[in-house]
């Protein structure tokens, strides 16, 4: 193999060759200048912004949070009132209709009363009218029932009230003795 | 390259064209001869540069703040570097200052590996030794600055040479050591390792592939060839997959160790 012959030894590959160095210091160079200058700060710049958006976010978050438990307790506390003045409307009106129950009812008994009053009251005066009336016409009934049984005519007045008198007493007696 | 390939052709159907080192030591093909002489493991790095710079410098400039799919992917890299091997190492605090640099050799050191498996390229852009030992020369100057800064030249050296709690005759032998790690043995252990692992995962692949090529296609005798190049190429498939994870494996090993060699440069609490 002719090949094989111009193969160089190992020691070879550790003698840096000039033109090896000069384009290694190059590009790290480069390389250097990129990742100092341009790559890193502005990865840098983007993962500063980054953590701000999120902390503001995170507070921006907290902050509706906050705002919203306000609102809320806020809510709590009015529904509370309400529920309380809506109890105490409540008990207002219970109180006033069992008021104007109670008011109607007495005005109710008392009217009952009253017009109970006044019917026996004008019962009363209609049998007391009634009574005279009828003692008028049972006497002259009689007067006329007894002149026609007597055959005469009880001519005296007198002698016709005396009569009449005596019998009502009759019957008096005689419905006391009943 | 096409030396070994010329003279290989004639006799192809004999030896499989096996890969060797030569492959990592190939002929200049543009401005030969000047400082800027490009072969082709240095023409799949410039393109490879690129690639990475049109790619990550197209999603950072339309990086939005609701990510899409790929910005995601990014993003989790990026996280992946700052949070789980700066920050794990060296602490937020600490660590701030050097995400960029660590995210500079992870993201470049990982594209550049992955060109090994990637057709085409077929070399990994790491696969030179310079190109390792710049990452590790650049980590070791940092860390020489960051212990200067953070402990002053002299406590720094007094403490790493002449670690407390140690009985007096054991700095003879510790000094230098010491010494030579901080000056030699990290660096290079850095550069060896990435470099080494980018040759023998070349090697490997490429071996597969070459008898695959050979068994299947070379050889005479089909009945015996294809069975047998069919389990080349199930090699071949399921070591590529493996040098993928290498290509990540090894970025995170730099990356790591660089972080932790300059963690080391910082007074112990």
């Amino acid at each position: 193999m002719t090949a094989l012959a111009e193969e160089k030894s190992g020691i070879s590959l550790f003698i840096p060759e000039v033109y090896d160095i000069v384009w290694s210091l190059i590009i790290l160079l480069i390389v250097a200048v990129f990742f100092y200058k341009f790559f890193m700060p502005k990865f840098n710049a983007i993962f500063d912004e980054r953590a701000r958006k999120i902390e503001g976010g995170i507070a921006n978050a907290e902050k509706a949070q906050a705002d919203a438990n306000a609102a809320k307790e806020k809510y709590e506390a009015q529904l509370s009132t309400a529920r309380v003045e809506a109890s105490k409307i409540r008990d207002d009106a219970r109180t006033e209709a069992s008021h104007i129950i109670a008011d109607a009812r007495s005005r109710a008994e008392s009217d009952a009363e009253q017009i109970t009053a006044n019917a026996q009251r004008s019962i009363a005066s209609q049998h007391q009218q009634a009574l005279v009336s009828l003692k008028g016409e049972v006497g002259v009934l009689a007067t006329a029932l007894a002149g026609k049984i007597l055959g005469s005519e009880l001519q005296d007045s007198k002698v016709q009230s005396s009569m009449i008198d005596q019998m009502i007493d009759h019957m008096d007696a005689s419905n006391a003795g009943k | 390259m096409n030396a070994v390939s010329a003279g290989l052709s004639l006799a192809a159907a004999s030896e499989p064209n096996l890969p060797s080192i030569n492959d990592f030591l190939p002929p200049e093909i543009l401005f030969q001869g000047t400082p800027f002489a490009i072969n082709r493991i240095i023409l799949v790095r410039i393109i490879a540069t690129i690639v990475l710079l049109l790619v990550l410098g197209r999603t950072a400039a339309k990086a939005k703040l609701i990510p899409g799919r790929w910005q995601g992917v990014v993003e989790y890299g990026i996280e992946f570097v700052r949070d789980k091997v700066v920050y794990d190492v060296m602490g937020e605090v600490r660590g701030k200052r050097y995400v960029p640099m660590i995210a500079t050799i992870f993201f470049t050191i990982f594209v550049f590996n992955l060109c090994g498996v990637i057709p085409g390229a077929n070399i990994a852009a790491t696969a030179t030794v310079v190109m390792p030992l710049v990452f590790a020369v650049w980590v070791l100057i940092q860390y020489w600055i960051v212990a200067i800064r953070e402990q002053g030249l002299g406590h720094y050296l007094r403490h790493e040479l002449f670690t407390p709690g140690v009985p007096w005759p054991v700095y003879i032998l510790l000094a230098p050591i010491q010494l030579l790690e901080l000056l030699i043995i990290r660096p290079a252990s850095l550069t060896i390792r990435l470099f080494a692992n980018m040759i023998s995962g070349h090697l490997l692949v490429a071996t597969c592939i070459a008898f695959t090529q050979y068994w299947m296609v070379d050889t005479v005798n089909h009945l015996v060839g294809v069975p047998v190049g069919a389990l080349w190429f199930v090699g071949a498939a399921a070591l590529t997959c493996f040098e993928a994870f290498v290509a990540f494996l090894q970025a995170y090993v730099f990356a790591i160790l660089a972080t932790v060699y300059l963690n080391l440069s910082y007074p112990e609490e």
